[in-house]
Formats: C-alpha cells, sequence, structure tokens
C-alpha cells in the first residue's frame, strides 16, 4: 500500500517537473523578449547574461517612439485592426446566416470553397493582388489594405459563425419575423446578442489577423506614414547593425496586446479554432 | 452536440443580398487571384502591367527546371515541412498526454502553454533572431555553458545550420495548436475502456494503443494534413529571418515565388514557382476536404 502511495506521489512529481520543464522551454523566447526590452545596453551585452534585468530602464522603449516613427506604425496598425474587426464581423455575419438559414443554389461548393481559401499560398496570390491594386489605385493605400485583411478573415469567421448559428433554435426568429421583423432586424436584435461570445471571438480574431499580417503590408505598403507595426519593426533590422534593444521594445509592443487579449479570451477562442481546424 | 433543428426558411431574395457582400469579396480577392495566378504562369506580361502579352505554354516551367534555386527551395520545402510535421505531433501529442492527466494548476500550464501560438509571427522571428545572434546571443551562452559547442555559432548566417535554425522556432511556435487539438481529442476518448481492456488482461501499453491512439486517429490525420498545408505555405518566419540565405540555403517555394516576383520582378516566373507549390498543397487540401466529407458521412 505505501509501495503504491509512494510510486503515485512519485509520478506526480515527475509529471510536474516534466511539464514545468516544457514550458519554461516554451514561454522563455517570450520572457527574453520582455527581459532584454527592459534592459540597458551594459546588461544586454554582457558576457553573463541575466534572466531578469538587475536595472529595470526604459531607454529602449523611448527610443523606439522617439527614433523610429513608432507612434506613426502604431496608429496605422491599430486603424487597420480595428476597421478590420468591425467590417469583417458584419460582412461575415451575414454570410453565415445567409447560408446557415437560406436555401440557395451551390451552398455546398460555396461552403468548401470557404474552407479551401485558408489554404491558398498567399504568395502566388499576391502577384495578381498587387497588379490589379496597382491598376485602380489601392497600393499604398489603408482602404486596399483594409480590404485584403477584411477578405482574409471572412472566411475561417463565417465558418465558425454558421457552425453556431447553426445550433441556435430556430423558433425565436420565426417569432421575430412574426412581429414584422425583417432579416436584418432580427439578425442585429435576436442572433447577434443570442451569438455574443462566439461573435466577439471572431472579431478578436480578425482583429488579430490585422494587428500581425506582414506579407500583405510589406508589399501594398510603400510611403512610411503608412507603414503597420510588423513591417516598421523589420526596418530596425539594419544592414550592418541590428538596434536590438529598441527592437525588442516593439517586438513587445506588438505582441503583448494579442497575448493579453487571447489569454483574457482563450475560452472562447480555443473552442472555436480547435473545432474550425479539425471539423472544418 | 446534436442538432435540434434541421429546418431553414425558405429560398428567398434576402439570402442573396446576405451572401452577396462577401462572396464578392472573397471572389475578387481570393479565388480570382488564385486563378489569373494559375494562367499569367502561362503567359508574358511588362512588368506592373495587367495585361498578358504572349502565349509562351511551358516556357516558365521549362526555365525552372534549370533553376538550381528553385530545386534548392522545393527540396527544402518538402524536407523541412516533413521533418517539422513530425517533431510536432511527436512533442504535441507527448505534451497533450501529460496535460489530459488530472491535477492541480493544469489550467495554468494548458495557458502557458499556449503562448508561442499567441506570439506574432513577427515578433517571433525578431526574438529568434536576439537568441541565435552569434555575438551576445542567449542560445549560444547556453549551449556553452552546458559544454555542448565550445565556441559561437552564426546559427543563422551560416549555410549549414541556418535552415535547422528556422525549423526550430517553426516547431516552437506551432506546438500550442496541436498540442490543444490533440488534448481536446484526449479528453473525449472514453475512459471506461482502459477498465475494460484492464479487466481483459491488457498491458497499458495496448491500452494507449487501442484506446487513446484508435481514439484520436481522426483528429489526428486531419491536424496533420492542416499542419502540412500550413508548414508547408509558411512566409514570414523564413522571409524575416533570412530571407532564403545565406546562398539560398533557407530558401523556401513561398519566399523564393515572393522574390522572384518583388525583388527580380518576373511576375509570371513567380507564378510558376507558386503554381508548383499550389500543386504540392493541393494534394493535402484535396485529401483534407474528402477526409472531413467521409467523417461527415459517418455521422460522428
Amino acid at each position: 500500500m505505501t509501495a503504491k502511495r509512494r510510486k503515485k506521489l512519485l509520478g506526480k512529481a515527475g509529471l510536474y517537473t516534466g511539464l514545468t520543464a516544457i514550458t519554461l522551454l516554451l514561454i522563455f523566447p517570450f520572457i527574453w523578449m520582455v527581459s532584454t526590452s527592459l534592459k540597458n545596453k551594459n546588461e544586454m551585452f554582457s558576457a553573463t547574461p541575466t534572466l531578469l534585468p538587475k536595472h529595470v530602464t526604459l531607454e529602449n522603449y523611448y527610443s523606439m517612439w522617439f527614433d523610429y516613427n513608432f507612434g506613426v506604425y502604431l496608429k496605422n496598425s491599430l486603424i487597420a485592426a480595428v476597421s478590420t474587426t468591425l467590417i469583417s464581423l458584419l460582412v461575415a455575419t451575414f454570410l453565415a446566416y445567409g447560408i446557415s438559414r437560406f436555401r440557395f443554389r451551390g451552398k455546398t461548393v460555396v461552403f468548401n470553397l470557404l474552407i479551401l481559401t485558408q489554404m491558398f499560398p498567399l504568395p502566388l496570390l499576391i502577384i495578381t493582388i498587387y497588379v490589379v491594386f496597382a491598376r485602380i489605385g489601392l497600393i499604398d493605400s489603408r482602404a486596399g489594405l483594409i480590404i485584403s485583411y477584411c477578405t482574409f478573415a471572412i472566411p475561417f469567421a463565417t465558418m465558425m459563425l454558421k457552425s453556431y448559428f447553426d445550433g441556435l433554435p430556430l423558433e425565436l426568429e420565426e417569432a421575430a419575423a412574426m412581429d414584422g421583423c425583417g432579416p436584418f432586424a432580427t439578425i442585429f436584435r435576436v442572433v447577434i446578442p443570442l451569438s455574443a461570445p462566439s461573435v466577439a471571438a471572431m472579431g478578436l480574431f480578425s482583429f488579430i489577423l490585422a494587428w500581425q499580417e506582414f506579407m500583405m503590408s510589406l508589399t501594398l505598403i510603400r510611403s512610411p506614414q503608412l507603414r503597420t507595426l510588423p513591417v516598421g519593426i523589420t526596418l530596425m533590422v539594419g544592414f550592418r547593425d541590428i538596434m536590438w534593444g529598441p527592437l525588442m521594445a516593439g517586438t513587445v509592443v506588438v505582441t503583448l496586446p494579442v497575448v493579453v487579449l487571447f489569454i483574457y479570451f482563450q475560452k472562447y477562442l480555443i473552442t472555436g479554432m480547435t473545432m474550425g481546424a479539425v471539423k472544418g | 452536440m446534436k442538432k435540434r433543428h434541421k429546418g431553414s426558411f425558405r429560398r428567398s431574395a434576402y439570402a442573396y443580398v446576405l451572401i452577396a457582400p462577401g462572396l464578392v469579396l472573397v471572389g475578387v480577392i481570393l479565388i480570382y487571384p488564385l486563378l489569373r495566378g494559375v494562367v499569367s504562369s502561362f503567359f508574358t506580361q511588362a512588368s506592373g502591367s495587367m495585361e498578358f502579352e504572349e502565349f509562351v505554354g511551358l516556357r516558365h516551367y521549362r526555365e525552372l527546371l534549370s533553376d538550381e534555386i528553385f530545386f534548392k527551395a522545393l527540396i527544402n520545402s518538402v524536407w523541412s515541412t516533413a521533418v517539422i510535421v513530425a517533431a510536432l505531433y511527436l512533442i504535441g501529442l507527448s505534451i497533450a498526454l501529460l496535460l489530459n492527466r488530472s491535477f492541480r494548476g493544469r489550467g495554468i500550464y494548458r495557458s502557458l502553454v499556449l503562448i508561442p501560438w499567441v506570439v506574432p509571427g513577427i515578433a517571433a522571428a525578431m526574438t529568434w533572431k536576439w537568441m541565435y545572434a552569434s555575438q551576445y546571443g542567449i542560445v549560444n551562452y547556453v549551449l556553452q555553458a552546458l559544454g555542448l559547442i565550445d565556441q559561437n555559432i552564426d546559427w543563422l548566417g551560416s549555410t549549414s545550420t541556418a535552415l535547422g535554425s528556422i525549423m526550430v522556432t517553426t516547431v516552437w511556435k506551432d506546438i500550442p495548436f496541436v498540442t490543444i487539438v490533440l488534448l481536446a481529442a484526449l479528453q473525449s476518448v472514453d475512459t471506461t475502456l482502459y477498465e475494460a481492456v484492464k479487466i481483459d488482461g491488457g498491458n497499458a501499453w495496448q491500452a494507449f494503443w487501442h484506446i487513446t491512439m484508435t481514439g484520436i486517429k481522426n483528429v489526428s490525420i486531419t491536424t496533420i494534413l492542416l499542419e502540412i498545408i500550413w508548414t508547408f505555405n509558411k512566409f514570414d518566419l523564413v522571409y524575416t529571418m533570412t530571407k532564403g540565405g545565406p546562398s539560398n540555403s533557407t530558401q523556401t517555394i513561398p519566399v523564393y515565388t515572393y522574390i522572384t516576383a518583388f525583388n527580380f520582378f518576373r511576375f509570371n516566373k513567380a507564378a510558376a514557382i507558386g503554381v508548383i507549390g499550389l500543386l504540392v498543397v493541393g494534394v493535402f487540401a484535396v485529401l483534407y476536404i474528402i477526409y472531413n466529407k467521409r467523417e461527415e458521412g459517418n455521422g460522428a
């Protein structure tokens, strides 16, 4: 009996040790990023690195902000991410509701196409998007960037919302229709309030997508005053010297909001994302 | 969950109003560019121009046959995808199995394990670039302290280590996704079946193989297919860490497609490279769709 219990305790200890070691390895780069951004130059380039800064300093953040135009990048990224969230949510909710509730020709084809778009290689698409956008004046414009982000967010958001709408009882919507609500009023007054957590999770998904997107922004945006954060950061990597301090400060600014939002909303996001990935 | 309602509203003009904006956007910015990209690989066109000039058949593809960089990119993409996905599955499954046991603090571990997945690609690339730095990089420091290497290595700057280093970063970034998906699958495995194996005199290995692995088989297959597609298509990490260098040792199909178009301004040749990538990914995408459909047909 005691031998069995000892074995069980040892197993628990092993489990905690193993998991803690793995977890530390997985989160180390994140800790190192934050820690580096708070170090001064001497400590950053010391022969014996320290895990946590001995003297916490914000000098890298000042430098990032004043020497590298960071305020402008931050503003552009916020504008792009917020617009993408609002527009793609509206469009995806309509599309998902349409697919979930109405019968129309080619419905299965539409749904399979949405799944397939998630697998398209972006560099191949960008060749044509670039040429088309150049023709209609959407190169180097916020609108062009936002339109493409919305489009990238729509397929996944639609699939998630559709599977949620499928589970909502029809009676409430029928009652709303009898009270004289048209489909749009029904969506705004009945469907969206009922599925608030899913809608919020998809809003967050769109926000994160736009906030961290790199390739489109790199390709479509040319003028420095329109650049977004992810591309702005890479500009700190010069040809000879890399300004690691301000670079890590910028990296923290891009990362922190996403990590905080995600941890806070993980319940909704994880169900959505794992379900979406595995069930289509 | 069972579907409570099979019914839907009748055919209605509203349906088209609702679905039109989304379908127009997806059609114009995702589907049309894909199709036109494929078509443009058979034509020539002046750089920056919309119009095709001349139909040249397979000329761009023939050019690829004698392009060493293209073959390097293709081999790198295929080989690194295979290794990365295998590593992802094995490590992800191990962590998921640990997290599937019941113990105090499980929720905290699960949240923390998610972090690499949440760190934006560009931030991950910059942080690992700093960790891999030949001078003052923490990777060199730790490996020397452990006595595994005796001098600093320029991880991303040397042709022998660059691809491997990027592969490590890619695995690190995607472990959480595989872990969480497999964990969800493990939690739905019927635990009463383990008792049955015990009664039948089966050992732990048989229980693991016949119940756990069989229980998560379907999820494993879809996850592996998805990871193959995503890993093969990955662009940000390689582009921002090495741009395919040094001397094309980390060149991949997506990065070479992009560079050919936007650094060398050979849009049609770039399209041909992209089409080759599309063919590779397409095989797995079709498998994914077929597999998903079969699962639905079985009525899970």
